[in-house]
């Protein structure tokens, strides 16, 4: 940023100091909570609960990951597995719906077409505990109980509504006359989606999909309500069964805060650039 | 339609053609509409329903139609009210001190340095990860014996003695509202950042010829070209705020003696632990209501921002 030199005292100390200073309370607030957790982590029970307050780990270990990862009671691996096929399945699901709805949406006008995007956002407003009760009276109904369906499906309720709104954003900056031309040659609608349009829009298709997993995967109520066995629980799901356990054991339970945070921290920091334009293409939940 | 006559073909090409265009147009949105309809629409409707009867999971033998006698419980459940109050707290409080902190982060991370980039990831952290660890993660700073919190604070001398920050009335509140701060500033961190990018410099420029100092500039550049994302955004945050049950589910469970509990913890507490889903209906539905005034006004607003655009 180009600045003329200025006499202004209050503009000198906004640019040097007190950004500065802030940049570091920012960073370490944001931060600090994350810090605590790793160093927790790594700490033998003894350090762990040693008073006064051992902040470093003396003796850094891995054994509360390894006793998160294949403690019987509390299967991690399990968990983590759980969490992946679902969050997998449902942003390839999700993805594919409303890449066919935010293209229709985007590119057709027919009648309901406003009234509709208006639903898509309205249910972005919905709280998700007002559909615990019923979907669990559904899914009891149907039998899907402690199945993978029931979680995937429920996810539906909050991913699509918003891949929807994002998908239209990015089809409407595609322009038109492209696939036009490319019908013309003799291609018809779903064929010119596929060659022409989809490959423009990847990117933010990736971006979509992306932001999909990671939505499912911070999902907590569906999944403690909608399963009961351990075996099928996901992460959230299961990092809450290790509190319910007897008491809290705060060394594997942070490791597995952490194992939990690395996958979505690491999509998220691809993310960024793509997230800030969805963002403020239309309302997103999270 | 190829193996059709060149001449047929020719005769009525554009009536056909916009019809088929409508039905491929109505075909892509049947999967989406589907997965609405069988997860939204219809569980919706079924909650309302339920809202009529005594349903009681375990009490199968008392399932009756009562009309609206789970309202009438709602008007004198003391607990309700005080969630609906709760939940005020909980909204505003959250959200005014991520909107100050976040506007403050953006303004922070719109300047040029080196290592930005990282920075603004870094600082992203905390919004993107599950609800159920940042409930955690606070549960374990909050923890009264060897949570680092009260360590902090004794050793600087701002405390004397431990306090036990989720497990007291006072303090409950405040505590996960603090949590919830933490979690949410990088939303309007980057909403407000997006922002901030998108005015011309050639603006700042102009007025500092003109003499404006840098308070002024904020006043009479930044503040009015970011109204409209303010008002989107705060709006967003205040309806996403109330519906939001993870974190305090997850740190206090609406407790100690309901010091904590909001409408959608009380909502989520009477589908999931008391499955009393007649009065978790009836809870639904009036959470359902004020979600659709706040989404109406919201409506209106981002409208009348659109408009002056």
């Amino acid at each position: 940023m180009k600045r003329r030199a200025s006499t202004d005292i209050a503009e000198r100390l906004l640019a040097g100091p007190v950004v500065w200073i802030g940049l570091v309370l920012l960073t370490a607030f944001a931060l600090a909570p994350f810090l605590w957790m790793l160093l927790t982590s790594l700490k033998d029970r003894r350090e762990l609960y040693a008073t006064p307050l051992q902040y470093l780990p003396v003796h850094p270990t891995l054994a509360n990951y390894i006793d998160a990862w294949t403690s019987p009671v509390t299967p991690f691996h399990r968990f983590f597995l759980n969490s992946l096929w679902v969050c997998s399945v449902t942003m390839v699901a999700t993805t594919a719906v409303s890449v066919l709805a935010g293209y229709a949406i985007a590119r057709f006008r027919f009648a309901g077409r406003d009234a509709l995007l208006l639903i898509f956002l309205a249910t972005q407003m919905f709280p998700s505990v007002l559909l615990i009760a019923p979907l669990l009276t559904q899914w009891r109904a149907l039998g899907l109980i402690d199945t993978y369906q029931a979680l995937i499906y429920s996810n539906f309720s909050f991913t699509v509504p918003f891949t929807v709104w994002m998908m239209v954003g990015y089809f409407s900056s595609i322009p038109r006359d492209i696939e036009e031309s490319a019908m013309i040659d003799g291609c018809n609608h779903f064929t010119a989606l596929c060659r022409i349009v989809l490959p423009l829009a990847a990117p933010g298709i990736a971006a979509t999909a992306i932001f999909a997993f990671v939505v499912a995967w911070s999902e907590l109520l569906f999944a403690i309500s909608f399963t009961t066995q351990t075996d099928m629980r996901t992460l959230s799901a299961g990092l809450l069964y290790m509190v319910g356990q007897y008491e809290v054991q705060w060394g594997p339970l942070s490791a597995g805060v952490i194992l939990s945070t690395v996958p979505v921290a690491v999509l998220f920091a691809f993310l960024q650039r793509h997230l800030i334009h969805g963002l403020t293409a239309g309302a997103v939940k999270g | 339609m190829t193996t059709l006559s060149v001449a047929s073909a020719r005769r009525r090409p554009f009536i056909s053609w916009r019809l088929r265009k409508l039905l491929i147009g109505y075909a892509y949105l049947v999967p989406a509409a589907l997965c609405l309809l069988a997860t939204v629409v219809v569980p919706i409707i079924l909650a309302i329903k339920m809202s009529l009867y005594a349903d009681v999971l375990y009490k199968p033998q008392d399932y009756r139609f009562i009309g609206l006698g789970n309202y009438v419980r709602l008007i004198y459940d003391p607990v309700f009210w005080l969630s609906l109050w709760n939940s005020c707290v909980w909204v505003f409080g959250s959200v005014i001190l991520q909107f100050l902190f976040g506007f403050a982060a953006a303004l922070l991370l719109q300047q040029a340095f080196h290592g930005r980039a990282l920075v603004r990831t870094l600082t992203l952290l905390p919004w993107i990860i599950p609800g159920v660890v940042v409930g955690l993660i606070w549960q374990w700073l909050y923890q009264p014996n060897y949570g680092v919190i009260n360590d902090l604070l004794i050793r600087a001398g701002l405390m004397s003695e431990r306090v036990a920050w989720l497990s007291s009335p006072d303090l409950a509140m405040g505590a996960v509202v603090f949590a919830n701060v933490w979690r949410g500033i990088p939303f309007f961190a980057i909403m407000l950042l997006a922002g901030l990018q998108a005015v011309p410099d050639e603006l700042y420029e102009a007025a500092e010829v003109d003499g404006a100092g840098v308070l002024a500039r904020f006043r009479h550049i930044t503040l009015p070209l970011l109204r409209p994302i303010i008002v989107v955004a705060t709006a967003t945050r205040i309806i996403w705020t109330f519906n939001y049950a993870d974190l305090i589910f997850v740190m206090t469970g609406g407790g100690p003696a309901n010091a904590t509990q909001i409408t959608s913890t009380y909502t989520l507490q009477q589908a999931y632990s008391t499955l009393d889903f007649g009065y978790a209906g009836a809870l639904s539905v009036v959470l359902l209501l004020v979600m659709l005034s706040f989404t109406t006004v919201y409506l209106r607003i981002t409208k009348g921002v659109e408009a002056e655009q």
